[in-house]
């Protein structure tokens, strides 16, 4: 993608609220997200997560319904078309319907609630979302997370470990939950669900029985503290990022479950040790990271191996990539440290 | 049913995002918020801009959101376009007063006012084409960005036009800015669905037969033009078509197909499927308005309905976009709109001209070829 975001002001490229919140109830696979608004809102959003859903080899179709407003609804207002579109999608008995209204609506005021509000056998969630008036992006992820979560009742405890908001429009989502997958395993640890990628809603009432829930980012605090007030389940705020991320992140996790985690850690550093091996042949070489596609925890993170690996990083060195968000665990710094021998190699 | 389960076609907005970006020289701004501006971006791959406007801006007014842009872009390399999005236009700003102070042109072209097409006309409108009676050359119409072998087409008429001897004049809407105002007196066309309506009209280069006959009105127009070489060309490669065709059909039953497009492409495909494979047609779906037609032809614009009509239908063929791929059920499976998202494609492959017939043809043989009952 050419982005030419001109003039530079980051606080408005957070994205829209309806995308970050389509990108969790699409997730639910068998409920239905209606989107309250121009069909070309609904395209936009489907398209995407259409195209995301082909880069991850999944071929589940996310099924959105759009209110398909046009000049009319925009002049006289919506709800009228609101309420026609949840008439017909409650006829095919879905799971659950996830109501989400764009900017469009938002302007001329529907008061969207309150369609939602009336019984018609299913359940009827309004996700508070009206594209960027709404919020950012993540600002639609964490309110399509706790309507979600507000389903869900108490649980009996099961011992697994949650994994809360997982980026499902990252490229390798799946690749970063195996490597907390492969973390957990370590420490003996189950999944219980991933809250939300992949779910089905007969999954939802478990949410509340697990010992942990391992947030993807800081950014889900606010979800992490709302299911912390609801069922008591404590929260590791992040993935594993980096090196040292990986070992912190180990010692959390038995730290809050209560288990021994010697051996683990033991053997993650052996692992690290042995990634040091196999990229031992870049040392001394000089690259420059660009500060501005990732975030300065992430930086620390990529000087940090950077370090390690004994390369020099100068404004005149070799361009490296680097990921958009941190690399998770030692197989997301493989992945990042094969592009760089790429790159430096080129 | 409800109003729209998930609909298929870019709004009005990308549309109009679509025709302008395709001129250098010409910087276009999306008048809206980033979750407006990242979906054209991503689908047409070219430099665009955005406004970005925040909520106090809906509340107070993106007037001077929108003159900070145009300011920092003004003279930074030609001139600027602005597309308004759904949210200003519902607020009612007077987005031409607020300009007017700027040589900058505006395109009201907001998601809800309709589909690609219909913003893609209004910007075409808004840059006012103008036919220069002296400019050699004919125009080669039909080029969208969000085409995804729109490239290809061009390279292809480019080259062919080139074997005749003709000069190339203004490309709608993929050329240098100033070109507009200097179009050539006659044109020739890579897809009929966004045609510009500049310059006479000389004919479609979809498919053999249309290409011998717009080139044939092109000797017409131009004395100087050789279109021995390109009908020669279009005789040969027509024959490898049918030999291989033929080759197909001597161990294999002709296919049956449903194909999903724009209607001139749709038809394209359609026509050279019965004409070569003597495939059944077992029905054409456009995105847009269908034209009359001897297949059985409607509208469809949302992924339900393309469901509905591959299962009812069964076809051994499935052509369309990468939504279409997916409700196919395995299907053999040829892309021929945006989105196409299956595959890696780096190179540009065209529809249009001797080469898109080849390279269409050739696609739908080895997507047979490989479903082909005991094909591993």
């Amino acid at each position: 993608m050419t982005l030419n975001p001109s003039p530079s002001n980051s606080c408005r490229f957070g994205g829209c609220t309806l995308t970050g919140a389509l990108s969790v109830t699409s997730h639910v696979r068998d409920a239905v997200s209606v989107v309250h608004g121009p069909k070309g809102c609904t395209h936009h959003n489907f398209s995407l997560l259409h195209a995301t859903a082909l880069d991850n080899d999944v071929v589940h179709i996310p099924e959105m319904f759009s209110t398909g407003l046009a000049e009319t609804e925009i002049i006289f207002g919506g709800e009228e078309a609101l309420d026609r579109t949840l008439r017909s999608v409650s006829r095919l008995d879905p799971a659950a319907v996830f109501v989400l209204s764009t900017c469009a609506v938002e302007t001329i005021g529907d008061d969207v609630r309150m369609v939602c509000s009336v019984p018609r056998g299913i359940p009827v969630i309004p996700v508070p979302t009206a594209g960027f008036l709404g919020g950012p992006f993540q600002e639609g992820v964490n309110n399509a997370l706790i309507a979600l979560a507000g389903m869900a009742g108490p649980a009996v405890a099961n011992g697994g470990v949650n994994i809360i908001g997982e980026k499902n429009l990252e490229y390798e989502v799946n690749e970063n939950f195996a490597e907390v997958v492969r973390l957990l395993d370590a420490l003996g640890l189950p999944v219980n669900i991933r809250f939300v990628h992949d779910l089905n809603m007969d999954q939802l009432p478990r949410l509340g029985a697990a010992q942990l829930n391992i947030l993807r980012d800081p950014a889900l605090v606010p979800v992490g503290t709302y299911l912390c007030q609801r069922f008591g389940t404590p929260y590791i705020p992040s993935f594993p990022l980096g090196l040292s991320g990986s070992i912190t992140f180990m010692e959390s996790v038995a730290g809050a479950c209560a288990l021994d985690c010697r051996d683990a850690t033991e053997k993650e550093r052996a692992l690290q040790e042995e990634m040091f091996c196999d990229f031992a042949d870049l040392a001394g070489y000089t690259i420059c990271v660009n500060p501005a596609v990732t975030d300065p925890d992430g930086l620390r993170k990529v000087l940090e191996v950077a370090d390690a690996l004994k390369l020099d990083i100068t404004p005149s060195g070799c361009p490296v990539p680097l990921p958009p968000d941190p690399p998770v665990g030692i197989m997301g710094m493989r992945r990042m440290l094969h592009r760089w021998r790429r790159a430096l190699h080129a | 049913m409800p109003e729209c389960e998930n609909p298929l076609w870019p709004c009005a907005m990308t549309g109009a995002a679509a025709c302008l970006a395709g001129f250098s020289g010409l910087q276009v701004v999306i008048h809206g918020s980033s979750g407006c501006y990242y979906y054209p971006a991503s689908l047409l791959h070219a430099p665009l801009h955005g406004t970005f406007i925040l909520e106090s801006e809906v509340v107070f007014g993106s007037e001077n959101r929108l003159n900070d842009v145009i300011e920092e872009l003004a003279g930074t390399g030609g001139r600027i376009a602005v597309i308004t999005t759904c949210v200003p236009s519902i607020i009612g700003e007077d987005i031409r007063a607020i300009l007017a102070a700027h040589d900058v042109l505006l395109v009201d072209s907001p998601g809800f006012t309709g589909d690609l097409e219909t913003g893609y006309r209004a910007a075409l409108d808004a840059l006012h084409p103008v036919v220069d009676p002296d400019r050699n050359g004919v125009n080669i119409d039909g080029v969208s960005l969000a085409d995804p072998f729109s490239r290809g087409n061009v390279q292809e008429l480019i080259r062919l036009l080139a074997t005749a001897s003709v000069a190339v004049g203004t490309i709608f809407s993929s050329d240098r800015l100033e070109r507009i105002q200097q179009a050539a007196p006659f044109t020739i066309c890579t897809n009929d669905d966004v045609r510009s309506g500049v310059g006479t009209y000389l004919g479609s280069t979809l498919g053999f037969e249309a290409i011998q006959e717009t080139f044939t009105n092109l000797a017409g127009k131009f004395d100087d033009a050789d279109i021995d070489p390109v009908l020669r060309e279009a005789g040969v490669q027509e024959e490898r078509v049918i030999h291989a065709c033929d080759k197909y059909l001597r161990r294999c039953d002709p296919p049956s197909v449903t194909v999903f497009a724009g209607a001139a492409y749709a038809l394209f495909a359609a026509q050279a499927l019965e004409r070569y494979l003597d495939a059944a047609v077992l029905f054409v779906g456009t995105r847009n308005e269908p034209p009359g037609s001897c297949y059985p032809i409607g509208k469809v614009t949302e992924l339900g309905a393309v469901r509905t009509h591959i299962q009812q239908s069964a076809p051994d063929l499935v052509i369309g976009s990468s939504f279409e791929r997916s409700v196919s059920n395995g299907r053999a499976f040829v892309g021929l709109i945006p989105p196409l998202r299956e595959k890696v494609r780096l190179s540009h492959q065209p529809v249009a001209g001797i080469g898109g017939t080849l390279h269409f043809i050739e696609s739908v043989l080895n997507a047979c070829r490989d479903h082909k009952p005991g094909t591993t």
